[in-house]
């Protein structure tokens, strides 16, 4: 016959996992991974007892973890994709607090080119040109701000990439030991159900940094590669990723895979994927734009100035100035060859950078992104090559497989400057004044006097036109020249149109104005400098291509505000189906907790109604 | 479906998060009054926003320059204007000297009188702006145009104007040089000049002249002759022994005389061999002409020597009353265009102000209201929450 006690025992035993694990359940309600475990029991072989068979209680047989595989790593996936989005929208937002912050380029720009046409109105009054060039520093120091903003951002991207690194190399290090660990716990048969929860764990860490790709053996290990099939994880083994400077710029990081080659661009999502989107996507784009703007307004102002005249009469003198752009050599580079470029046309400057390469004959130049862009010239100081706006001197002593970036644009407005601090050399005067002879007896009436080539060798001489008769002229005694009505005369450099009916012997001159010219011809073309398309083929302004960042930057921001969202959700989703299956309910483990307890006490009650009938056999024995 | 606690509970806290985060937001939109807070709200927004914003600057800048403008074009109103009385006092002191009654005496007083009244011309010449700039001097706007010395007065500016801009492609000039008010003034009555022979023995005076047909006035230089008190010839001043180009009579007292369109009033009686000269008209700045009449009324002898000079140069001096007027006429003509302009840059300006203010300014209204609507979102989300914890099974084992 059946032992009733130890039928009562293995009931008490088994509610007493039962209770332990509900216990543990209640105790990891608040884990992070932690996965609800149930118990599962199985009723003992029964005893054969002649014609039937008597059941002898029950067993403990497992404690199970309530997982599935598939949800788990669907949340993996969405948290590598909620993560990438939060770390964008995140530096994007840093961006975007840049622009609209108090550091207002717009704003610097109409009060500058106020300054400019307060000049005009009073062009050789000292305190108008002291406040032009106050007017521009604060101009300088605008561009110069929100450069440093974006170079500190930069920067952070920087400490961001190494920290992130840090991490990965921390994370694959705990994964691997657990797949060591988990290796041993299956060993004896069992589940090692909590130090799967950790490795999952930190798998879900690692996969919030970088895309992770993971795959489990057949002895339980989980192997995981990031990018493009890099082996992170393999076994108890751990690989390390680590950084690099970039092989041209060495102000930035780029990560090295264990192949040693560089996969910052192969890191789809997490973190640190998000980190190198927006630095290529958002941040440098933007830095460009920003230089490409301050080149823009150095150039057109600088080549406006130098068409009028300062107060000493001296032709007009950079009033900006900006250095050359960046070019950087590959670390790898075996040759002794040099790259030098300038800016040779604004109007054609975009905001790429550019690698030029040598192929042991030729150069050919690409972007970064490695799209081939076209380029004419020879590479000579006197037959550059053009490339975009840019002219680019290539010096001998280049090996095949050399390469150099350029960078036109990217730290441009952190070097720009005011290149005038003497009031008397802001050239506000046009170059040249016409003047009517004295004794002119007709009546011929000046027109407009319009510079067309300052550098034209004549252009200072001075030129007496005159009128051999009322439809001849000759300019300083030249060939002479038919006039009629409204006719414009051409001088060298100049041209001045006259208009009404000049007699014979009649004069016209054009001579340099000198110093302390009160004019204000070239204040009023270089306060139309604000105006003036100086970009993209002549379309943009400066100021234009400050709205058009500004537009570019916000762009960014709203549609990684978008992604975050909807990635958030997606995340929520997955949580939540995951959550559902192997999250603890506190309810469901209360009602588990009464079950056990019950089935606790009963088994309890079993084992006493065992004894009290064997003290009635026992009783019955000693009665006869 | 399952509900896991924890994951519960932490959407609870979530929702109650983002409620709060949305708070905040209107309460930063509500504190500050600006609808975008970066350029992610509204990029289109944004970036048309700064736009609009560095136009209406440049509008206002417009304004300013205006201004200025026409505070050097009023200063150069009024001082023409104080120029022309100048002239007018010159005339009516010409027409005293004229006077049969004065004698060389009286005659030389008015020429002291005269001498000083140039020197005021002069110095309104020379007259600065609020800056210390000469007003006109064209460009060479820090050196006095003007120098006097003695009766000789000389223009050291250059003809330039100096514009404005007083709107986008708009440019008005701020003033007139000195050389194109005071110095470049046609002479006679715009078209020719008259001027007695210096060995006239008669009292014949050419006073108004004028052009009657301007189809057959062809510029050239001409003499006429009288050959007596009553007949009088023309003839080519280039050619002056050369046949006569028409002949005509003359009252003997008072009439006038017709040729080649040209028309002059004489009074007084001519001597035969008398000739009067005409010519085309050339430049003759206005201070020559005060000038002039000082050294006519200030030659002993009179008669009609001086009148026919200070004739010619009161002719002269109407010119340069003309040109001062016409100078005003082109001020008050620019002064309208800048009248207009600033209308219309104010008008502008408040379009720029409305676009800005539907851009980037809160609707205070609707930020109210929503406000309270995510009030009451985060009210509710935090009650459900409290709810909910107190819902535990736990709560009845006792």
């Amino acid at each position: 016959m059946a032992d009733l006690l130890s039928t009562g025992v293995s009931g008490l035993l088994a509610s007493q996992v039962g209770l332990a694990t509900v216990g543990h359940n209640i105790s990891n309600v608040n884990t992070a991974g932690y996965t609800r475990q149930t118990t599962t029991f199985n009723a003992r072989a029964p005893e054969f007892n002649g014609g039937y068979y008597v059941g002898q209680g029950a067993d403990a047989i497992s404690v199970q973890r309530a997982y599935s595989q598939f949800l788990t790593q669907s949340v993996w996936s969405a948290s590598s994709g909620q993560s990438r989005a939060a770390q964008y929208a995140n530096l994007t937002a840093s961006v975007n607090n840049a622009v609209s912050g108090s550091a207002n380029l717009q704003t610097a720009l109409d009060g500058f080119f106020g300054s400019v046409s307060d000049v005009a109105n009073a062009p050789i009054d000292t305190a108008s040109r002291q406040a032009m060039i106050g007017k521009a520093n604060t101009l300088v120091a605008t561009f110069k701000s929100l450069s440093s903003q974006f170079q500190q951002l930069d920067q952070q991207t920087n400490q961001q990439i190494s920290a992130a690194v840090d991490s990965i190399n921390s994370l694959a290090k705990s994964i691997a030991d657990l797949n060591g660990q988990i290796q041993k716990g299956y060993a004896g048969g069992a589940v090692p159900n909590d130090l799967l929860d950790a490795r999952d764990q930190a798998v879900s860490q690692l996969s919030q940094i970088v895309g992770v790709n993971v795959t489990q053996t057949s002895d339980h290990m989980y192997t995981i590669s990031v990018g493009n099939g890099q082996p992170l994880v393999n076994g108890t083994d751990a690989t390390k990723l680590s950084t690099a400077n970039n092989q041209y710029d060495s102000s930035r990081l780029e990560v090295v895979g264990p192949s040693g080659s560089v996969i910052s661009n192969q890191l789809g999502s997490g973190s640190l994927g998000a980190t190198f989107d927006f630095r290529t996507n958002v941040l440098d784009p933007a830095r460009n734009q920003l230089g490409r703007a301050a080149i823009a307004m150095t150039d057109a102002f600088n080549k406006q100035s130098a068409q009028g005249i300062d107060l000493n009469g001296a032709a007009g003198g950079d009033f900006f100035s900006i250095s050359d752009p960046a070019v950087f050599n590959n670390t790898k580079n075996t040759g002794t060859g040099s790259v030098t470029a300038t800016v040779s046309d604004v109007s054609k400057l975009d905001a790429s950078d550019y690698i030029m390469r040598f192929d042991g004959t030729n150069w050919s130049a690409t972007t970064t992104a490695g799209v081939s862009v076209p380029m004419t010239g020879a590479g000579t100081a006197a037959n550059p090559f053009v490339i975009g706006g840019l002219s680019v001197v290539v010096g001998a002593g280049a090996a095949a497989g050399d390469s150099f970036q350029i960078q036109p644009t990217r730290n441009a407005a952190s070097t720009m400057s005011v290149a005038v601090s003497d009031t008397n050399k802001i050239a506000a005067s046009g170059p040249l004044a016409a003047t009517k002879g004295a004794g002119n007896t007709g009546k011929g009436v000046l027109g407009n006097l319009t510079v067309t080539d300052v550098t034209n060798p004549a252009f200072n001489t001075p030129a007496t036109i005159t009128f051999t008769s009322p439809t001849t002229y000759s300019i300083n005694g030249g060939a002479p020249q038919t006039y009629a009505d409204g006719d414009t005369i051409t001088g060298p450099g100049w041209t001045l149109k006259l208009t009404g009916s000049p007699a014979a012997n009649d004069t016209f001159s054009v001579k340099p104005a000198g110093s302390a010219s009160g004019d204000n011809g070239n204040a009023l073309a270089l306060a139309n400098v604000a105006t003036k398309g100086v970009l993209d083929n002549g379309v943009t302004t400066v100021g234009k291509s400050y709205s058009q960042l500004i537009a570019q930057v916000g762009t960014a921001g709203a549609q990684a505000n978008t992604a975050l969202t909807a990635q958030q959700s997606i995340l929520d989703q997955a949580t939540a189906s995951q959550q559902s299956l192997s999250g603890v309910n506190m309810d469901e483990e209360a009602a588990n907790l009464l079950r056990f307890q019950q089935s606790y006490a009963a088994s309890a009650q079993v084992i006493n109604t065992a004894n009290t009938i064997f003290n009635s056999l026992l009783s019955a024995v000693q009665g006869t | 479906m399952r509900i896991s606690t924890s994951w519960g509970a932490q959407q609870a806290v979530n929702t109650m998060l983002d409620r709060q985060y949305d708070l905040s937001q209107t309460q930063l939109a509500l504190g500050n009054g600006k609808a975008i807070q970066t350029p992610a709200d509204n990029p289109a927004a944004a970036a048309r926003a700064v736009d609009v914003t560095s136009a209406s600057a440049q509008n206002d800048q417009y304004t300013r320059n205006i201004q200025s403008a026409n505070t050097k074009l009023s200063a150069e109103e009024s001082t023409l204007s104080s120029a022309g009385d100048i002239l007018d006092r010159i005339r009516t002191l010409t027409l005293e000297g004229m006077n049969g009654t004065q004698t060389d005496q009286s005659r030389q007083a008015i020429a002291v009188e005269l001498k000083q009244t140039l020197g005021q011309l002069v110095a309104l010449g020379n007259t600065k702006d609020g800056q210390g700039e000469y007003l006109f001097a064209g460009s060479r706007t820090s050196t006095q145009p003007f120098t006097q010395s003695d009766l000789s007065v000389s223009y050291g500016g250059d003809q330039n104007q100096r514009m404005v801009a007083a709107a986008a492609g708009l440019q008005v000039a701020t003033g007139d040089s000195g050389s194109d008010v005071f110095m470049s003034i046609r002479g006679g009555n715009g078209t020719f000049v008259t001027s007695a022979g210096a060995t006239n023995t008669g009292t014949a005076v050419v006073g108004a002249t004028s052009v009657t047909d301007a189809s057959q006035w062809d510029g050239g230089s001409y003499t006429v002759n009288f050959t007596s008190a009553t007949t009088y010839e023309i003839h080519d001043a280039t050619n002056p022994t050369g046949p006569a180009l028409s002949t005509g009579t003359y009252s003997g007292d008072s009439g006038t005389i017709n040729f080649k369109g040209a028309q002059l009033n004489v009074t007084g009686t001519p001597a035969a061999g008398d000739s009067f000269a005409v010519g085309p008209s050339s430049s003759q700045d206005v201070f020559s002409t005060v000038a002039g009449i000082i050294t006519a009324l200030g030659t002993p002898g009179g008669g009609a020597a001086m009148n026919n000079q200070l004739n010619a140069q009161l002719q002269n001096l109407d010119q340069a009353q003309t040109s001062f007027t016409d100078t005003i006429t082109k001020i008050g003509a620019r002064m309208n265009i800048l009248d207009q302009q600033t209308q219309i840059s104010a008008d502008t300006s408040l379009q720029y102000a409305g676009t800005l203010s539907d851009l980037t300014e809160l609707d205070v209204a609707s930020a109210a209201s929503k406000f309270s609507q995510q009030q009451a979102a985060l009210d509710a989300a935090q009650q459900s929450y409290v709810k909910m914890q107190n819902l535990s099974l736990f709560n009845y084992l006792k």
